[in-house]
């Protein structure tokens, strides 16, 4: 498959041109194959998900663009410069999945190493870690060793140093990983505003709901090899896939066995003491709620379902064990 | 900031970063503590000789800087490199504009400034008791404790190099190792002068791969003709320029090796 796109190349903030690594594991140097020629373009501004089970790949994705891992095919650039180089690393953040840091730091003295590692000014270190550190709210963490800090804490401060240099480009392994509701709330909104301030977002996450309500794009990864790559509203398909009607009847199973319910029809309970049915396409929606209605019943709620991201996912995770198209679709930019 | 200045405000980073990481190190204290009573027990030891008790203190002082430098040398080198991959700080650290031999020769050098920092307070300590018994501080005494410390750049060297590809217990034991052959590097020679033949050569030729740390160590030795003493005559200048090159040479090839490595690593 190929996605085609309009944008020019200098929009393109992130480049990855047929990605692979195999790593060699054992005694016997047993092959793995874990990222198999992944290529795909990330533009400015946007924010763009990287989505993928456990183990598909993701974050040894991510250590190539870092210069972490050393590809065994492709090649990356990152606003035109080649990775890994001093020049491509002086303009993006990374946050790398479950941070550790050096946790006899405090997070003043943790940022201002880090502003010192991007030969930033000692006043201007000071500046930008005091409003980091209250911008991802750890004002009251303030003068405390990260050895003390929540999981939750560590990655907000993990989030404040990928901003230090205020980077064009910032890369996000699992940000929301050990965040509860509120945490991972904070950081979409984190993400949503670093783009209104102009910033391009790549991360990874296995978080749906999070990439939903955030990502502009998503490519998905799986068994190390990309499946899919393109906007949200293109990728998940507007075919109705079935609809939803909870009901409510004086009594239930008796006006239910009056109306003729298609084959496949699945019943659930809802929370409004109704009987919800799923009804999978094609149905006749009009002429089933007019025979509930003849038959007594009262219709609460009809929701017609459309293919989310978690059913996109499960089809491409399932498709995963057919081999993938070879090679895998670039996403070509029409200038 | 960019180029030369840039790398030079990173290494910097890194060697604070890391001498503060040490100085927050309580198991560094301890060995510190330890190699102070070494010390200061000296006094008493010294009463225990016949008009021996600067002979003594000197001797034992002298010892316990240079057993408890290369062991804390020893216990941080070996950590130095192999802690940043194990707590994945360096999952951090390396996508920073910083290059991976930049980082490698910060955390040297701030492992270099911990124990500078380490053998003044041990030699000041030293000093003190000196003092103590109304005895005077030559220079004899500052040109052992520089030695000392080329000594310790050496051995810190090695194990940097060791904890780039090795776990610390493996490390924390070769980097043993070549301290007590480094140490015996002219008996071996001499042995192997004795045993000749191609066995003899072949040791000869090995020994010149340690470092000969006994360079460190002159006191006692014959060294052009005459013997050199901490209590008598020491080394002069000429000596101790062509040991601090030596110890600095050797020790930039063996971090030059412990780069090469680090840099070809995949941090998976």
């Amino acid at each position: 498959m190929t996605v085609t796109m309009t944008s020019s190349a200098s929009d393109v903030v992130l480049r990855a041109d047929a990605l692979a690594k195999t790593f060699r594991i054992g005694f016997f140097r047993r092959r793995v194959e874990a990222v198999k020629n992944v290529s795909l373009e990330v533009r400015r501004g946007e924010i763009f998900g990287f989505l993928g089970p456990n183990g598909a790949g993701k974050t040894t994705t991510l250590k190539m663009l870092m210069g972490l891992i050393f590809p065994s095919a492709g090649r990356a650039e990152v606003l035109g410069l080649p990775v890994p180089s001093l020049s491509a690393k002086r303009r993006l953040g990374y946050l790398p999945e479950s941070p550790y840091f050096y946790d006899y730091l405090t997070p003043e003295e943790f940022l201002d190493f880090i502003g010192a590692l991007c030969a930033l000014p000692a006043a201007e270190r000071r500046r930008r870690a005091d409003r980091l550190i209250e911008r991802v709210g750890l004002d009251h963490a303030r003068g405390r060793p990260l050895r003390k800090f929540s999981k939750g804490m560590l990655q907000r401060i993990g989030i404040a140093q990928a901003l230090m240099a205020d980077p064009e480009l910032v890369i996000l392994d699992e940000p929301m990983t050990g965040l509860d509701p509120l945490g991972r709330k904070e950081v979409r909104d984190l993400i949503l505003e670093l783009r209104r301030e102009g910033k391009t977002i790549f991360f990874s996450t296995h978080i749906l709901p999070d990439v939903e309500m955030t990502c502009d794009r998503v490519a998905i990864v799986i068994g190390g090899a990309l499946r899919n790559v393109g906007p949200l509203g293109e990728l998940l398909s507007a075919r109705l896939l079935s609809t939803e009607i909870v009901l409510r009847a004086p009594d239930a199973d008796p006006t239910l066995s009056r109306l003729l319910l298609p084959a496949g029809t699945r019943r659930f309970v809802s929370g409004d003491s109704g009987v919800g049915l799923e009804l999978p396409e094609p149905v006749d929606v009009d002429a089933f709620l007019r025979a509930a209605l003849d038959a007594g019943a009262s219709v609460l709620s009809v929701s017609p379902r459309r293919e989310s991201l978690e059913d996109l996912f499960v089809r491409e995770a399932q498709a995963s064990s057919s081999p993938p198209p070879d090679p895998v679709p670039a996403v070509r930019v029409a200038s | 900031m960019t180029g030369v200045g840039a790398g030079a405000a990173a290494i910097a980073a890194i060697a604070r970063n890391t001498f503060r990481e040490a100085a927050r190190n309580k198991v560094l204290y301890s060995l510190l503590f330890f190699a102070i009573l070494l010390i200061v027990s000296a006094l008493a030891l010294g009463e225990l000789s016949l008009n021996e008790e600067v002979r003594m203190t000197r001797d034992l002082g002298l010892f316990g800087i240079d057993l408890f430098s290369v062991l804390i040398a020893i216990f941080v080198g070996v950590n130095l490199l192999y802690k940043e991959l194990d707590l994945k700080t360096v999952y951090t650290i390396l996508p920073k504009p910083i290059a991976r031999w930049q980082f490698v020769v910060g955390k040297w050098l701030g492992m270099l400034v911990t124990l500078a920092l380490q053998i003044v307070v041990m030699g000041l300590v030293l000093a003190l008791v000196t003092v103590a018994q109304d005895a005077p501080i030559d220079a004899g005494m500052v040109k052992a404790l520089w030695l000392l410390l080329v000594n310790v750049t050496v051995v810190t060297s090695v194990a940097i190099l060791f904890s780039s590809f090795s776990s610390p217990f493996l490390s924390g034991f070769f980097s043993l190792g070549v301290f007590l052959v480094g140490r015996s590097v002219p008996d071996i020679r001499l042995v192997t002068a004795r045993i000749g033949g191609s066995l003899g050569r072949a040791v000869d030729l090995a020994s010149y791969a340690v470092p000969n740390l006994h360079l460190f160590y002159p006191s006692g030795a014959i060294i052009g003709a005459r013997q050199v003493s901490i209590h008598g005559r020491f080394v002069g200048a000429d000596y101790l320029a062509m040991a601090t090159a030596y110890g600095v040479g050797y020790s930039l090839l063996v971090l030059g090796l412990a780069v090469w490595i680090f840099r070809r690593r995949d941090f998976v």
